[in-house]
């Protein structure tokens, strides 16, 4: 085998073996508190795949996590950390629910894409301050964006809350906002999945989002990779001063990416709220953002590689469910696992990247050994 | 009237003296975390374990040595609170070897750790306490006064009747400051946050005064946790630390980088905590009261304050092979 062919198939290992270093840390756990590792495993996989209910399930939580991953990784790839797409997402979700019961008597092509503009302007002002600051002042964008989700919370609350509780719901311990018609509502897949033979069950809110998702992701990776403002990207990403000398702005391309991020971000709840709610209430999903960062990682800020790992995170979530409900262990066995993973996946792509830039300096001695004649 | 009213602000100064021990713990241990050149996100996660392991401990041992009675050991919340100072040296060892031994990117390592602390703290608890966000209520230290400032009228609510971390805590920032400032260790420490190359030039070992400056602020950050939640909450409950390890960090900043200045700092974010506790019928909503703190530390951050003057090497893993 080829040095190039060994290197990309170590590259595509390098993830499965993360997991499976995970795997074998989760299965220590689960085997202090007294139960077998592989019934459990084997339990995840049969409750996840074998049930065409639990497909629609895995595919409808992997749906927010394609946006919640892809809007992290833009920030990464500008060297930016968007660790506020947790608070971005909330803000837009909620923005997103009052375009959607605000408005009324508006047909479907004028009044969901005005809701999903709004979920993307509230994601995009959430992400502002934090970036403004950040290129004005030097206010280091971890400790802002954590701060702006604690804010983002509060405010949200606020806002349902006390201004646009449901008076429908007066006096219930539900807390949330009207609901809205049809009209801002995600058409769901089944109807097109059944004209293709695909069966998914009734209840199955699985919508639109998951394909635009896959889209917008495709179009963050040909953006990156083969326009302009792509390559700009790349070279402030690789050498901020060497972009600057050749005349990139770089706090242009790191403001326009953050922007970008936060706008990808206030998607993410749209899938609930305009797919599946149709309100806005108290117990709205949260920890997606955070969920974000893992997707984005085991991806490695890849907008390709963003899918199949939402895909993972979204078998993962399905599973713990199925250990919770049968065998009794607490679905929080996987969230450690999701952590653990994550600690792994770093630490296996530093250390391929050492091995491959070790390979390259190898080969370049040999290249100008053989060069070079011996005195 | 003025008596009620300097009451009410004497409560909420001792309120905010409470309120600034963990943050303030957490900010000394992030200032020895990153003098030696190590960015510590994770002291949130930390904090959490030390919550967790400080109330779970407190509680076992008051158990064990016939808390039934209702009169539980003195020694249960000691053991509460190494505990928790143990877990967060643990905790923070995982940061350690990620990005001192590994070199991956300290930011991603800490983020990493918050999210295992949330799923371990509910995982443990589901375990020990068959619920996964609160333990059982539990005592902790008998109150001490003061000597000396106990006799001083405008120190007597802030010197009387107080929890024995707060002046335990007075005392690790006074100490953390000498270190240091005068001390070989904190030189060293401060070298390899500096210039880690020229300190390594000399046979100081980086990777080890790293690791220490982690361990210390995983152990301060761990001290902080076991604080609220055994003298603060009287029990564990999930998300009790509300952020304060990331505000530490803010505080840090503010601070200098300094011990001293950081408490200065921490004592300020104390009060806005205070205020947001007390300040409950005013017209303005709660909610935007309780986030005084998170708004505070963004302005802070800003830099509308002071400009910040971080170490150097502050963030950058340090090989010997590339420099």
């Amino acid at each position: 085998m080829s040095a190039r062919g060994r290197l990309l198939l170590i590259q595509i290992l390098t993830p499965f073996l993360a997991i499976v270093f995970g795997a074998l840390v989760a299965s220590g756990i689960i085997l202090a508190i007294g139960q077998n590792p592989l019934d459990v495993y084997a339990l995840m996989l049969r409750f996840s795949l074998t049930r065409a209910d639990s497909v629609a399930v895995i595919l409808f939580r992997t749906t927010p996590l394609i946006f919640a991953g892809l809007a992290v990784a833009l920030s990464f790839r500008a060297n930016l950390w968007n660790i506020g797409v947790e608070g971005q997402y909330y803000v837009g979700a909620f923005a997103a629910a009052l375009v959607g019961f605000a408005l009324h008597g508006l047909p479907l092509w004028v009044h969901l894409p005005l809701a999903i503009l709004a979920g993307m302007a509230g994601g995009l002002l959430w992400a502002l301050p934090p970036i403004v600051l950040k290129l004005r002042r030097g206010a280091h964008e971890v400790i802002t964006t954590i701060m702006m989700n604690y804010i983002a919370q509060a405010v949200v609350l606020f806002l349902l809350a006390d201004v646009f509780r449901d008076p429908t719901q007066f006096g219930t311990p539900r807390v949330r906002t009207p609901e809205f018609g049809p009209s801002a509502r995600i058409p769901l897949l089944r109807p097109l999945l059944a004209m293709f033979g695909l069966g998914i069950p009734e209840h199955s809110a699985l919508n639109w989002f998951l394909p635009l998702g896959v889209v917008v992701c495709a179009a963050a990776a040909y953006w990156l990779a083969r326009t302009r403002f792509g390559f700009e990207v790349r070279a402030v990403a690789l050498n901020p001063l060497a972009a600057e000398a050749a005349g990139i702005r770089m706090g242009r391309v790191q403001l326009l990416m953050f922007l970008a991020s936060g706008a990808i971000a206030g998607l993410v709840g749209l899938s609930d709220v305009l797919g599946f709610f149709g309100y806005f209430d108290i117990d709205f999903p949260k920890g997606l953002g955070f969920l974000g960062i893992s997707v984005a990682l085991l991806a490695k800020n890849n907008p390709i590689g963003i899918v199949p790992a939402a895909l993972l995170f979204g078998l993962l979530d399905r599973g713990a469910q199925g250990v919770q409900v049968f065998i009794g262990i607490p679905r929080e066995v996987i969230t450690i696992l999701q952590a653990i993973i994550i600690l792994a996946i770093v630490v296996a792509y530093e250390l391929l990247t050492r091995y491959v830039r070790q390979q390259r300096k190898h080969e370049a001695e040999h290249v100008v050994a053989a060069a070079v004649p011996a005195p | 009237m003025d008596v009620l009213s300097s009451l009410l602000s004497l409560a909420l100064v001792a309120s905010a003296v409470r309120l600034t021990v963990p943050i303030a713990l957490t900010a000394l241990g992030a200032v020895y975390s990153e003098r030696g050149g190590v960015v510590n996100i994770g002291l949130e996660g930390i904090m959490v374990m030390g919550t967790f392991f400080g109330a779970a401990t407190t509680h076992l041992v008051a158990q064990a040595t016939g808390g039934a009675a209702g009169v539980s050991s003195p020694w249960a919340p000691v053991a509460g609170l190494s505990a928790a100072v143990v877990a967060g040296m643990l905790f923070a060892l995982i940061h350690a070897v990620v990005a001192v031994t590994f070199r991956v990117d300290q930011i991603i390592s800490g983020v990493a750790l918050n999210l295992l602390a949330v799923g371990l703290a509910r995982f443990l608890n589901i375990l020990l306490f068959k619920v996964s966000t609160q333990s059982p209520g539990i005592n902790g230290f008998a109150p001490v006064s003061i000597p000396v400032l106990r006799d001083v009228p405008a120190m007597a609510p802030v010197a009387t009747g107080i929890s024995p971390v707060i002046p335990l805590a007075v005392i690790l920032v006074v100490v953390g400051q000498w270190v240091l400032r005068r001390t070989v260790f904190g030189l060293r420490l401060r070298a390899v946050g500096e210039h880690p190359a020229a300190a390594d030039t000399l046979g100081i070992s980086v990777a080890r005064m790293r690791y220490a400056g982690v361990l210390i602020s995983g152990a301060l950050a761990g001290l902080a946790g076991g604080y609220l939640s055994i003298e603060q909450g009287r029990g564990y409950l999930e998300g009790m630390t509300q952020g304060r390890g990331f505000i530490a960090l803010a505080a840090m900043i503010f601070g200098n980088w300094w011990p001293v200045g950081a408490f200065g700092a921490s004592a300020l974010f104390g009060y806005f905590d205070a205020l947001s506790l007390r300040v409950v019928h005013t017209r303005i909503p709660y909610q935007f009261i309780t986030v005084l703190p998170h708004l505070a530390s963004i302005l802070v951050l800003a830099g509308f304050v002071r400009r910040a003057n971080p170490p150097a090497s502050d963030g950058i893993p340090y090989s010997k092979e590339e420099g």
